[in-house]
């Protein structure tokens, strides 16, 4: 695996805009110009009309925890001074089928429920060993 | 060491010019297979020791199951002219390592269509093509790990391959979301928020494959004996499951001779036939945090073909091998499968229903993944074999059907065998 794994590859060219407006505070998603579907993960083409070069979209960060999980006891050493932590998925109020993969933060980890509104917020992935640091979108409960 | 959990599909050409579902009852597909119904008989099946951490290599596990299955079917190693293998693993045995170690030098069809995981199950289909076609006349499909002994060196294993993964390395894996136990804690989380299923219902699961573990000669769990009251008082590795959702990580392995029906009633064993092959797949690949039906498997696309094939209806299943890495997928299967509507599946496995000895609906009689060993499906497949020959350890009473439910990533696959 990459030398600075689990960190993600900022300059891969169907994801760069993904990381850099993370970088500046927003959550942008694939869309569709011209059937307006929301394409996740990241594709080439549209999968529901063929349309060509789907175009990064900011929305709302707004979302419903669709499922989570609770790392309990640490699976590997990247994660291990994280634990215990909660991670999975954020179906976004502007089309809840699309799902982005997150980890939940800034609550209290016994009350998180399925469902639970949530909102992005943006902090700075880092890892043990590692002096690269990504800002990402990570997601809170919404109050 | 990497594992292929994907059939030949790069994940990432998939993303970028797959077709793609839509709908969410358009999630899969059935692969269309050839009807094989009764083409192919298992004549032989064999088990290297399951163990941890041995030293051994996975070719020489694979050797040692090929030896055992070949002395079971009353072949010698020159009556084998066709061999299936794993072939996405490059630790898997090949024709050359076949001849060195038994000193033979005839020629093999090989094909790269067997091993084990949903492979286990469809290497059948591949086998009754190449009988047919004159290839070969009886053919050795095996599999085997060395994953225990590699895991010091922190070598190959279940992770290791999603770790390269681009688009998980790019959107999960930098979130926590990584490696398997966390993916099927998130879909165990969901099954209990659609459907009210509870851990007592999935700890039933793991209660079942332990009873049986303990019941047969070699699985890695005999002797350690689990009540649903000490699985409920386990802590959680990844809430909400506990480390007896997950399964072992092991050395082992096994192989089956195929063979037509008409050459098996010749050799020594009871004949055991292959009634129905079936195989169903996620057009979301890998990432099963886009799945659509996220609480279900692609056996909704494969078990009703290998059933329409065999001629047959869950109903009358008598014994049933599920690959069971995590007990939540063996529950979702149970749906999956037909043996009780999308949803009930907790309720169903409740109380002793995948007990061996009158449950109902005998499942994992050797003690599965979570209990024998991990060995990705291939001894499902034996233990099946030996149910319906009548000489299982754990012994279900006059079973005369048996079905093996494989699950490899955006793969499932189900194998019905019936006895002569």
């Amino acid at each position: 695996m990459a030398s600075d794994f689990p960190l993600p590859d900022t300059q891969h060219p169907l994801t760069r805009p993904f990381w850099e407006a993370a970088a500046r505070g927003e959550l942008v998603v694939p869309r569709c110009a011209a059937c307006a579907r929301f394409v996740w993960y990241p594709r080439e083409r549209c999968p529901g009309c063929g349309g060509d070069a789907p175009s990064w979209q900011p929305v709302s960060g707004r979302a419903r925890l669709f499922s989570f999980a609770i790392v309990r006891r640490p699976l590997f050493p990247a994660f291990a001074e994280l634990v215990p932590y909660a991670t999975g998925l954020a179906a976004l109020d502007e089309d809840p089928s699309v799902r982005i993969v997150t980890r939940i933060v800034d609550c209290e980890l016994d009350a998180l429920r399925v469902e639970l509104p949530l909102r992005a917020v943006f902090r700075p992935l880092r890892f043990p060993g590692l002096a690269r640091e990504v800002v990402a979108p990570l997601f809170a409960p919404a109050v | 060491v990497g594992v292929r959990v994907d059939d030949g599909h790069r994940p990432i050409t998939l993303l970028h010019s797959g077709a793609v579902p839509t709908a969410a009852r358009d999630w899969g597909t059935a692969a269309p297979l050839d009807d094989v119904s009764r083409a192919v008989a298992i004549a032989g099946v064999g088990e290297a020791d399951p163990s941890k951490a041995s030293g051994r290599s996975a070719v020489q596990i694979g050797l040692q199951a090929i030896e055992r299955a070949l002395d079971d079917a009353g072949l010698a190693p020159a009556d084998v002219d066709g061999l299936m293998t794993a072939g996405g693993m490059d630790d898997q045995l090949g024709a050359a390592d076949f001849h060195a170690h038994f000193g033979t030098r005839h020629e093999l069809w090989t094909s790269g269509e067997g091993g084990g995981m949903a492979w286990a199950a469809t290497a059948p289909h591949g086998a009754a093509r190449a009988l047919r076609a004159g290839r070969a006349r009886a053919i050795v499909n095996v599999f085997s790990v060395a994953w225990a002994t590699q895991r010091g060196e922190m070598r190959g294993g279940p992770g290791e391959f999603h770790a390269r993964e681009p688009w998980k390395a790019q959107f999960e894996a930098p979130f926590g979301w990584f490696p398997q136990p966390v993916y099927f804690a998130t879909i165990a989380r969901r099954h209990m928020h659609e459907f009210g299923t509870t851990p007592q219902q999935l700890g039933a699961i793991a209660v079942a494959c332990r009873r049986h573990a303990g019941l047969h000669p070699t699985a890695l769990m005999r002797g350690k004996p689990l009540s649903l009251a000490d699985y409920l008082a386990r802590p959680m590795l990844v809430d909400p499951l506990r480390v007896e959702d997950c399964c072992l990580i092991s050395d082992g392995g096994a192989a089956y001779v195929m063979t037509t029906p008409e050459r098996a009633r010749d050799l020594r064993r009871p004949r055991v036939l292959v009634a129905g092959v079936g195989e169903g797949r996620s057009g979301t690949g890998l990432y099963w945090s886009q799945q659509p039906a996220f609480t279900s498997t692609p056996q909704v696309f494969s078990a009703p073909r290998a059933f329409a094939m065999a001629g047959l209806a869950p109903a009358d299943v008598d014994v049933l091998t599920l690959y069971d890495p995590f007990t939540i997928v063996a529950l979702m299967q149970i749906e999956d499968i037909g043996f009780c509507a999308k949803g009930e599946g907790g309720p169903f496995v409740e109380g002793t229903r995948l007990h061996f000895d009158g449950g109902g609906l005998p499942c994992n009689t050797h003690g599965g993944l979570l209990s024998h060993a991990y060995v990705l499906g291939s001894a499902h497949v034996v233990e099946l074999v030996r149910q319906l020959r009548g000489e299982a350890a754990a012994q279900v009473p006059n079973a005369r059907v048996g079905v093996y439910g494989g699950y490899t990533g955006h793969l499932a696959s189900t194998l019905v065998l019936v006895r002569d």
